[in-house]
C-alpha cells in the first residue's frame, strides 16, 4: 500500500531530514512513525502527500509512484489518502457538520449524497449530536474527532496521522487511539507520528523508529524504547 | 451545473467577506473605463462631424459627375493625377460616389429622417487635398477654379475645424496613454484584491488541498471574483457615459455645423466590447494575482506568515 526506497530529504536550508529511507507498509496496516523531536517523523508525513518533493529516491502510494507523479494528479493521491493533525485544522466559522461536508463539497460530489455520509461518519466518531455546534464548542478531543471525521468521509485505503494525540490530555488520547483502531479494523491502512511513548506501548502495533532522519529500528509488534529524550 | 452553483456561492460569499476590496477594484475598472469610454465618445463625435477633414485635409474640391456637359469620362482620374503633380500638394486622396454616401450614412446615421432623403446618386465625388504648407490654399484654390469644368465648387478647410482635428489628435494619443495605463491600473487592483481573497481564505484553501480538491476547483471562485469586478466596472463605466452624454445628444453647439450625436448603434457596439474588455481584464488581474499561488499549488499551506504585499 505505501512503499519508500531509499528515501532521501534534503530541505532548502541543506537539513538532512529523512536519509536512505525504506519501508514497505501492507493493506491494513498500523504503523508508529516514532523518535524524538526533529527526528523527521512529520517530514516522511510531508512527502507521502506530496507536500514535498523527495531530493532522492522513490515513493508509492496506493500503488501510484508520488515522485513522478504531474502536479495536477496531486489533488487525486491526496484523495486517497485522509490526514488527522496535531492541531485539527479545522475551520472555525463552520459547523462540525459543514467542517466534515466541506471535505465532500469540494471533491464535487453531489448535495444529497453528502448529508448522508456526514451522519454515518459523525455516527462512527461518536459526534452525531454535535453536528450544528462550531469548533469553539467542543472540548480537543471532540475536535480531533472531527477532524478525524473529515479525513475519514470519503473513505480513503490510508489514513495519516502527524501527531494526533499532540494536543490532547492522556485520557483523550485514549479515546482518539480506539478510534483510530476502529478505523484500521475496517481495513484502512494506518501510519501514524508519534512522541507518546504511553500510546505506542500500550497499542503494540508495528514500530518504525527514527532518529535524525535514520530508521534506527523497524518492529512488527514493537515498544517506544523510554530512555528517548524529547526535545 | 449544480458544482457551478456552488463555485459560484462560494465567490459571492468571499466576495461579501471583502466587500470594501471589491468594491476598490471595481472602482478602478470604473474609472479606468470610463475615461476611456468617455474619450472614445468625445472622439466619435468630432470624427463625424470632420469626417471630410480627417488626416490634415486642407481643401476639397468637390466634382461634377462624368458624362455632364464637358466633363470627359477620364476626367476625375486625370484632374486626380495633375492635382498630385503640384508644387503646393503633399497628398491628394479621391473620393468617389460610394465613399461620400458612406460619410453621409455615418453622419446622419441616427437620423433615419435625413437618411431617407439622401442617395447614393445626389453626393459629388471628391479631391481631399492636403497641402504642404497651409498658407499655399490661395494659389490651389486658383489652380483649381481653372478646372471649372471638372471642378463644382472648393472648399477650405476653416480655422476652427483644423485646430479642431488637432486637438483630437492630442486627445487621441493622450487618451490612449491615459486608458493604457488605467487599464493596466485596474488589472493590478484586480490582483491585488484576489491576493488579499486569497490570504483572508488561506485556511479553507489549505484544507481543501489536504482532502484534494483539484486545482482549478480552488482557482475557479477567485477566476470568477476577478471576472465579475471587470464586468462590473466596465458596465458602470458604460452607462455612465452614456447618462453624461444624453443631455448633450441631438444638441446643436454654438458652432453652427457641430453636431453633437451619438448613436445608440454606437453605444451597443462599443458597450458591449468595453464590458467584454473589462471582464477580460478581471480574469488577467485574477491570474496575476493568482500567479504566486499557482507556483505553490503543491503544499497544503498558503503564505500562512506572510500577509501579501500591496503592488
Ligand atoms: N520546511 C522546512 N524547511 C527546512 N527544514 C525543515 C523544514 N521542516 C522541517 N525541517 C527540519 O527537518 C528536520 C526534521 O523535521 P520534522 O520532520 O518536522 O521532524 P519531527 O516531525 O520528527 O519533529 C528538523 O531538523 C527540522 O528542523
Ligand atoms: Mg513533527
Amino acid at each position: 500500500m505505501i512503499r519508500l526506497q531509499d528515501v532521501t530529504k534534503v530541505y532548502d536550508g541543506g537539513t538532512v531530514a529523512v536519509r536512505d529511507l525504506s519501508l514497505d507498509i501492507q493493506k491494513g496496516e498500523f504503523v508508529f512513525l516514532v523518535g524524538p523531536s526533529g527526528s523527521g517523523k512529520s517530514t516522511v508525513i510531508r512527502l507521502l502527500l506530496r507536500e514535498e518533493p523527495v531530493t532522492r529516491g522513490h515513493i508509492w502510494v496506493a500503488g501510484k509512484d508520488t515522485t513522478t507523479l504531474p502536479s495536477h494528479k496531486v489533488p487525486f493521491l491526496r484523495r486517497s489518502v485522509g490526514t488527522v493533525f496535531q492541531d485539527f485544522k479545522l475551520l472555525p466559522n463552520k459547523t462540525v457538520a459543514e467542517n466534515v461536508a466541506f471535505a465532500l463539497e469540494v471533491l464535487g460530489r453531489p448535495k444529497s449524497a453528502i448529508g448522508q455520509q456526514v451522519t454515518q461518519v459523525l455516527q462512527l466518531v461518536g459526534l452525531e449530536n454535535k453536528g450544528d455546534r462550531y469548533p469553539r464548542q467542543l472540548s480537543g478531543g471532540e475536535q480531533q474527532r472531527v477532524s478525524i471525521a473529515r479525513a475519514f468521509v470519503n473513505r480513503p485505503p490510508i489514513m495519516l496521522a502527524d501527531e494526533p494525540s499532540g494536543n490532547l490530555d492522556p485520557g483523550t488520547s485514549v479515546g482518539i487511539m480506539r478510534l483510530l483502531d476502529r478505523i484500521n479494523r475496517t481495513g484502512t491502512t494506518i501510519v501514524m507520528a508519534t512522541h507518546d511513548h504511553a500510546i505506542v506501548n500500550a497499542m503494540r502495533r508495528r514500530v518504525v523508529q527514527l532518529d535524525e532522519g535514520l530508521m534506527l529500528r523497524d518492529e512488527p509488534v514493537g515498544r517506544y524504547e523510554t530512555a528517548e529524550v524529547e526535545a | 451545473m449544480s458544482r457551478f452553483a456552488y463555485l459560484l456561492g462560494e465567490t459571492l460569499q468571499g466576495m461579501r467577506r471583502n466587500v470594501l476590496v471589491v468594491v476598490g477594484a471595481v472602482l478602478a475598472v470604473f474609472v479606468s473605463l470610463s475615461l476611456a469610454f468617455g474619450a472614445l465618445a468625445f472622439n466619435q463625435v468630432v470624427r463625424v462631424n470632420t469626417l471630410a477633414w480627417q488626416d490634415g485635409v486642407h481643401i476639397i474640391a468637390f466634382l461634377n459627375d462624368p458624362g455632364a456637359s464637358g466633363v470627359a469620362p477620364d476626367a476625375h482620374e486625370r484632374l486626380t493625377n495633375d492635382v498630385q503633380g503640384w508644387g503646393e500638394v503633399e497628398r491628394v486622396r479621391y473620393v468617389d460616389k460610394a465613399g461620400a454616401w458612406a460619410e453621409f450614412q455615418e453622419l446622419f446615421q441616427d437620423r433615419p429622417d435625413i437618411l431617407e432623403l439622401g442617395n447614393q446618386a445626389q453626393l459629388p465625388a471628391s479631391l481631399r487635398i492636403e497641402l504642404t504648407d497651409i498658407d499655399l490654399h490661395d494659389s490651389v484654390e486658383l489652380r483649381l477654379a481653372q478646372e471649372q469644368q471638372t471642378v463644382s465648387r472648393v472648399s477650405v478647410a476653416s480655422n476652427a475645424i483644423q485646430q479642431i482635428s488637432q486637438i483630437t489628435r492630442v486627445l487621441n494619443v493622450v487618451g490612449i496613454g491615459l486608458s493604457l495605463i488605467l487599464g493596466i491600473a485596474a488589472v493590478v487592483l484586480i490582483a491585488n484584491t484576489i491576493r488579499l481573497a486569497i490570504y483572508a481564505r488561506r485556511d479553507e484553501i489549505s484544507i481543501m488541498k489536504l482532502v484534494g480538491a483539484s486545482n482549478w476547483f480552488i482557482r475557479v471562485p477567485f477566476i470568477l471574483e476577478g471576472m465579475i469586478e471587470g464586468l462590473f466596472g466596465a458596465a458602470l463605466a458604460v452607462f455612465a457615459v452614456w447618462v453624461a452624454a444624453r443631455p448633450l445628444m441631438g444638441s446643436v453647439s454654438q458652432v453652427e455645423w457641430f453636431r453633437i450625436t451619438l448613436s445608440s448603434g454606437f453605444f451597443l457596439r462599443w458597450g458591449v466590447l468595453f464590458v467584454l474588455f473589462g471582464a477580460v481584464a478581471g480574469i488577467l488581474g485574477s491570474f496575476l494575482g493568482l500567479s504566486r499561488y499557482l507556483k505553490e499549488t503543491e503544499g497544503t499551506t498558503t503564505g500562512r506568515e506572510t500577509v501579501p504585499e500591496l503592488v
